[in-house]
Formats: structure tokens, C-alpha cells, sequence
């Protein structure tokens, strides 16, 4: 805490948590860059949920990873800064990352069965985390004890933690990852389509029992999701990315009811809604933009229905419609009669 | 778990039966029988070749010859030698039967050992250049043509350097006037070696709670190194000493060349199975964990890699009992293998049978043993 920017941001009187600026990521392969972040920036409150959505391959996880120091070894960050509570994770080494992981980020990851390994007990996995992370290593006994607990407050008994994840149904492996995210005391959970696998009464439960554990525990939580719908209920703010950039961030019920970004309202309107009116869906046509030869200008604009000349030619940055809304778009003015004709 | 290897147990005796019949058939199938032997020898007239076939019983119905060779199996009779008449088959085979399990044994359990070591490593260390020289030196051991192999092995390391003895199972000279016999200091040898092997088991259970992994490695180095003083200082003290290192030295150059072959073969299948757990998701969340990278490697994805390798031990077995007996001839080393290949040659039906059905039960054994194995490695099966 003693480094210089936290303590102008102190005496700023900043509440956040995260703080992203300008973070650009970029995976080396033989077809060339694939150019899978770009610019992106956001902030995210203490004890405050963001969502991110977009398409598959939008770079959604790409962020996720970066946050998470998890990037393969043919990917770079090339630019911009990972703030941790005043702490920049850009640069650090290997071994510095390994050792933040989990004790400050943890992540509540998809595919409930896959993310445990068959062989060991599902208290052994979690206590692997905690020994390596606790402060002195606490003994097997001590652990246990604290999984315990983290097993009520997710829904689990206790005794499950002696056994295999193939003995747990797909909620409860959920649950369990979502203990053992809880296990070291993150300041910050990427859930990464915490939900995906399940159906959607398990989905419900699983929201709001992390939403209730947020508000227990004070955490943020950054959503990863393709689906706008889910996490809607659980955020505070959601960033809608498109092919590797954030093109809308604004409080949750602005952007949901009234998205400013061309692909945030074809993203929206792509869902049916069972509370609001009747309409037709809109179908998002074209293909997601390819990231190694991304196309120029705004990259959105092949698939845009508003796209006029200068969106191949420049780059529209983030500008801000109404307080703590911005959109980047040209013609965020017109989506509105996009509306409309889709209906 | 005990009532799954009752019933393997009993589908093992059937089995076994099975096994024992087809042999039999088979064997008889063969053209002619032991007297053949004597066709071009005009001092032999035929009715000496007569008296032979009926003193061995060759003259009765095949089914009959069956029914004799089968009951007499199960009341542990397993016959008389043809030719090294009227030796028990039993007593061949037993004195044969420790220097072949060591001869095996021994260069599986290294083969694994190195195998499984080497293949995880490549495979993490995927597209450097240790995994291509890994890679290619495997596929090359892997594929070779075996006897060729034996043989440039022999002439390189035994016939120009000089290291190894060629072939053979001990010195003749050394053990002119030898108090002892070979197989007395064998059987002291595996002795030793099995309280050992016991001993450094004790010790890697005992130590198995011990959390700080460092530690743990570095004590267990330190007993198992301390144990193997002992030894040294055993046989040193010892008046077996000259004759023990005698025929370890006959011993190294066949479990080596027999555990390279084996070795390259696990090594590969080791880094395949390890490349395809390494993309699984619970590696991610392994590393998500912030848990130290060699962990993940070996507690998390060396671990899961285990399992395939481990299936493939029962489908290595049979290579291994067919590389054994190709070693065997190649060396002269005096085991079951070699035995086998003469019994088969001259038609000594009782020694071929009864050293093709040790063969075959320490096969249906190895298969068993690997059931059980897998209870204990993979927790999602359960044998009721």
C-alpha cells in the first residue's frame, strides 16, 4: 500500500478494487497477432459485481485471464495497466503472480464437472488451495474445519468434503466451486459462466447464492457470460465487448433497457424476454469479426446496420451518454430508431 | 472387493483351462513329435523310436493323452522332461523361474520408473528441443527390430568395449571350486533385494504425511541412500561377494537392453496421455489455484496420466514375456525363455506346456494385479 499511486488514489478517495486502463492483449500464433483485447478500461467498486457479455471468442476470458496472470505463454500484454487495490499485476513475475492467485483473485469456473480433478477428495482440492495460500499453512484439521463452514454457506453438508467430485451432482460441484473460490479470502471473484452447464432452476439458486455471499462478504465479482439475461439480476454495471473491445459500460438497468451501442441492442433483442412485450427476435447476422485481420474502424461495422462510411475508417472511443454510461459509437444517437425497425 | 476377486479368481481358473487345453492342441498340432529328432540318424533303428514313443506315452489316443495331461495338471504333476529325461518339468522351471522374474521385473519396473519420469517431463516441456531428441530416440527404441537391437547392444557394449560379459548367467572360471551354487546366490540376492525394496516402501509410507514436499524428498533420498549403504556394506562383509558381483554383472546387460525397448514405449505413451490430461479444465483450475507449477504438473496431471499407462502394463505384458524370450535366446541366459524355445524346438511337449502355462498364469496374475491397482488410482471405479 505504500506505492505512490495508491496513495494519490486514497487521497483521491477512490473505492476501487479493480482498476483496468488501456489493456491490450495479444496472442502470438503462425497466422499472425490475434488480436484478442484491445484497449480496454474499466473500474470496478469494492464490494461491487460487473458483467461482462458478448459473443464466444468477443474476448470475454481473454480479460478474465489477464486479470488472473493465467495467460498461456505465446500471449503479451502490450500495453495498459491491471490495478489490484492500488497494486499494478502488469509485470509481475510468474512466481509473484502464482502466489496473488486465488488469495486475491479467485474464480468460480464453468463446467462444473471438469473443473475437478476425478482422482482427489473435493475437501483435498480445496485444501491444496488453501495450504499454499494461508499464511501459516494451517493443518489438515484447521482447513477442514474452515471448508466446513464454507460448505454451509454455499449449501452443502459438511460431509461431502471427504468425497469425490463424481459423487456430487452438477449444482453441488458448482457450489463446491464456489467454496473453494471462498477458501483464501479474494478481494475479487471472476465467475466465468458460473452457470453455463446447469439448468435453469440450479441457475437461479447458484445467482443468488453468490449474490448473498457477495453481500456477506463483501467482495467484488466481475460476470463472464454470453448471456445478458443471467447476469442482468446479479450486477451492478455491465460491459458488452465486441471482437476484443469494450464498445458499452453503464449501470446494469441503463444499458439493459436501453442499450446505446448498436451491438449491445442486436445482443439484447437477440434473447426473448418473458415479462416484457411480444416482438419478433433479431437475429445478429453476419459472422463474429476475424481477430487477426480485424476489420478497420470500428470493428462492429461490417454487422452494422447504422455503419456509414467514416466507421471503416476510424476508431470511435468511449464517450459518455449520461452519468457513468458510455458507448463507443459514432451514431449511439440513432440506435435507438434500430429499435424500432426490429421490432 | 473381495467378493470381485473371488470371482476373478474363478473366471481365472476357467480361463486357465481354456488356456491350458488350446496349448495342448496346439503343441500336438505340430508335425511329428520328440522321436523325430532321431530321422537322420541311421544308428537309431525304428524300433528304438518305437520304444521311445511308448515309454513317453506317445502312442495313446490324443484324447487320452488329454485326459492324463490335464488331471496330472491339477494334482501339480506337470510331467517329465523329454529331454533332460527323467527330470520333473517342476524342477526345471523352478530353478529357471527366479532368473527370469528378475530379468523381467527388473527392467519393467525401470522401464517404467524412467518412462513415466521422461514422458511427463516432455510433455511439459512441449516443443523444446529435449521433447523432439525424446521424441525421435523413443520412436526409433520403440520401433527397432529387437533381435538386431540385442545383438548391436552385445557387440557394442560386450564384443568392442568390454564392459559387460558376453552373455551367459555367471563366469565359468570364477566359479571353478565355487562353494557355492549359482542359484544359491541368486536366490540371496533377490533376498536382499526384496527387504530393500520392502524396507524404502516402509519408509515412503511412513513418511507419506509429511506436508513440506522438500522435506519429504529429501528425507526419504536420505534413508533410501542409507539403506543402500547397508547393502554395500553387507556384501562386502559377505563371502558371496565375488560370485554376487559375477552374475550382477551378467545381469545388467540384458535388463538393460530389455528395459530400453519397454522404456521407449512408455515414455511415448506417457507423454501422449500427459499432453491430452494437460488440456483438461481441472489443470486450469489447478493453476488458477496459485499453486506452484511442479504440483500441477505431477499431483495433478502426472497423476491423471498414470491411468492409461497403467492399463497399458496388461497389453505391454505379453510383449515383454515375447521380448523376454527373445532376450533370453540372445544372452543364453538360462530362463524360462530359453528353456521354452529348446522345449518347442525338439517337441518336448511336457517342458513347453508346462513353461507356456507359467507364462500364461503369471500373465492371468499381472492382469489381476492391475484390476486391484486401478481401485486404488482412479477413484470412479468400483468393482461390486
Amino acid at each position: 500500500m505504500t506505492s505512490p499511486s495508491a496513495s494519490a488514489d486514497t487521497l483521491l478517495g477512490t473505492d476501487n478494487i479493480l482498476e483496468v486502463d488501456d489493456l491490450t492483449m495479444y496472442y502470438k500464433t503462425r497466422g499472425g497477432y490475434v488480436k484478442a483485447v484491445e484497449d480496454i478500461t474499466f473500474d470496478l467498486g469494492k464490494q461491487t459485481a460487473l458483467g461482462l457479455v458478448g459473443e464466444s471468442g468477443c474476448g470475454k476470458t481473454s480479460v478474465a485471464m489477464s486479470l488472473m496472470g493465467l495467460l498461456p505463454g505465446n500471449a503479451e500484454i502490450n500495453k495498459g495497466s491491471i490495478r489490484l487495490d492500488g497494486d499494478e499485476l502488469v509485470g509481475l513475475t510468474r512466481e509473484e503472480l502464482r502466489e496473488r492467485r486465488w488469495r486475491d483473485i479467485a474464480m468460480v469456473f464453468q463446467g462444473a464437472m471438469n473443473a475437478w480433478n476425478p482422482v482427489y477428495t473435493v475437501g483435498d482440492q480445496i485444501r491444496e488451495a488453501i495450504r499454499y495460500h494461508w499464511e501459516p499453512a494451517p493443518s489438515v484439521e484447521v482447513a477442514n474445519a474452515r471448508i466446513a463452514e464454507l460448505f454451509e454457506l454455499v449449501g452443502l453438508a459438511p460431509a461431502m468434503l471427504e468425497r469425490y467430485p463424481h459423487e456430487f451432482s452438477g449444482g453441488m460441484r458448482q457450489r463446491a466451486v464456489i467454496a473453494m473460490a471462498l477458501s483464501c479470502d479474494p478481494k475479487l471473484i471472476i465467475a466465468d459462466e458460473p452457470t453455463t452447464a446447469l439448468d435453469v432452476i440450479v441457475q437461479e439458486q447458484i445467482l443468488k447464492e453468490l449474490k448473498k455471499i457477495q453481500d456477506d462478504l463483501g467482495m467484488a465479482i466481475i460476470y463472464i457470460s454470453h448471456d445478458i439475461a443471467v447476469i442482468a439480476e446479479v450486477t451492478e454495471q455491465i460491459g458488452i465487448m465486441y471482437a476484443g473491445r469494450l464498445v458499452e459500460l453503464g449501470p446494469t438497468p441503463e444499458v439493459f433497457a436501453d442499450p446505446r451501442h448498436p451491438y449491445g441492442l442486436l445482443l439484447l433483442r437477440s434473447t426473448p424476454s418473458i415479462k416484457g412485450p411480444r416482438r419478433k427476435l433479431a437475429p445478429l447476422v453476419g459472422e463474429p469479426a476475424d481477430l487477426v485481420n480485424p476489420p478497420p474502424g470500428c470493428r462492429f461495422h461490417p454487422r452494422c446496420p447504422l455503419a456509414e462510411e467514416r466507421c471503416a475508417q476510424e476508431t470511435p472511443v468511449m464517450e459518455e451518454v449520461s452519468p457513468g454510461h458510455q458507448v463507443a459509437c459514432f451514431y449511439w444517437e440513432r440506435t435507438a430508431e434500430l429499435d424500432i425497425e426490429g421490432v | 472387493m473381495l467378493k470381485f476377486i473371488g470371482r476373478r479368481l474363478l473366471q481365472m481358473a476357467f480361463l486357465f483351462v481354456l488356456f491350458l487345453t488350446i496349448l495342448f492342441f496346439l503343441l500336438q498340432a505340430q508335425p511329428g513329435d520328440i522321436s523325430s529328432q532321431f530321422v537322420g540318424n541311421p544308428e537309431i533303428p525304428p524300433e528304438a523310436k518305437e520304444i521311445l514313443r511308448e515309454r513317453l506315452g506317445l502312442n495313446e489316443s490324443l484324447w487320452g493323452q488329454y485326459t492324463t495331461f490335464i488331471i496330472n495338471f491339477f494334482k501339480l504333476d506337470f510331467g517329465v522332461s523329454f529331454t533332460e529325461y527323467p527330470r520333473e518339468v517342476s524342477d526345471i522351471l523352478l530353478s529357471r523361474l527366479p532368473r527370469t522374474v528378475v530379468l523381467f521385473l527388473t527392467a519393467t519396473l525401470l522401464a517404467y520408473w524412467m518412462g513415466f519420469a521422461t514422458g511427463k517431463l516432455v510433455a511439459w516441456r512441449r516443443n523444446t528441443k529435449l521433447e523432439h531428441v525424446v521424441t525421435v530416440t523413443g520412436i526409433f527404441l520403440y520401433t527397432v527390430f529387437y533381435p538386431w537391437f540385442a545383438i548391436m547392444m552385445l557387440w557394442i557394449f560386450a564384443a568392442n568395449l568390454g564392459w559387460f560379459p558376453v552373455g551367459k548367467f555367471i563366469t565359468p572360471s570364477v566359479w571353478n571350486n565355487a562353494p557355492f551354487e549359482a542359484n544359491q546366490v541368486f536366490n540371496r540376492m533377490i533376498v536382499v533385494a526384496v527387504l530393500f525394496a520392502l524396507f524404502v516402501g516402509v519408509v515412503w509410507y511412513l513418511t507419506r504425511r509429511i506436508g513440506d514436499l522438500d522435506r519429504r524428498k529429501w528425507l526419504r533420498r536420505g534413508i533410501a541412500a542409507g539403506g543402500l549403504v547397508v547393502v554395500a556394506f553387507y556384501w562386502m562383509g559377505s563371502d558371496m561377494r565375488t560370485y554376487a558381483a559375477d552374475i550382477a554383472h551378467h545381469t545388467v546387460l540384458p535388463v538393460v537392453t530389455l528395459a530400453l525397448v519397454f522404456f521407449a514405449q512408455i515414455t511415448l505413451l506417457t507423454r501422449s496421455s500427459m499432453l491430452e490430461t494437460l488440456r483438461e479444465d481441472y489443470i486450469l483450475t489447478a493453476r488458477a489455484k496459485g499453486i506452484p507449477e511442479r504440483v500441477v504438473r505431477d499431483r495433478h496431471a502426472a497423476r491423471n496420466a498414470l491411468l492409461p499407462v497403467t492399463t497399458s502394463f496388461v497389453l505391454a505384458l505379453a510383449a515383454v514375456i515375447g521380448g523376454g524370450i527373445v532376450t533370453e535366446s540372445i544372452f543364453s541366459w538360462p530362463g524360462i525363455g530359453l528353456a521354452l524355445l529348446n522345449a518347442v524346438l525338439v517337441e518336448d511337449i511336457p517342458l513347453a506346456i508346462g513353461g507356456l502355462a507359467l507364462i500364461g498364469l503369471l500373465s492371468l496374475v499381472g492382469h489381476l494385479i492391475v484390476d486391484i491397482l486401478y481401485t486404488f488410482l482412479d477413484p470412479r471405479i468400483r468393482y461390486s
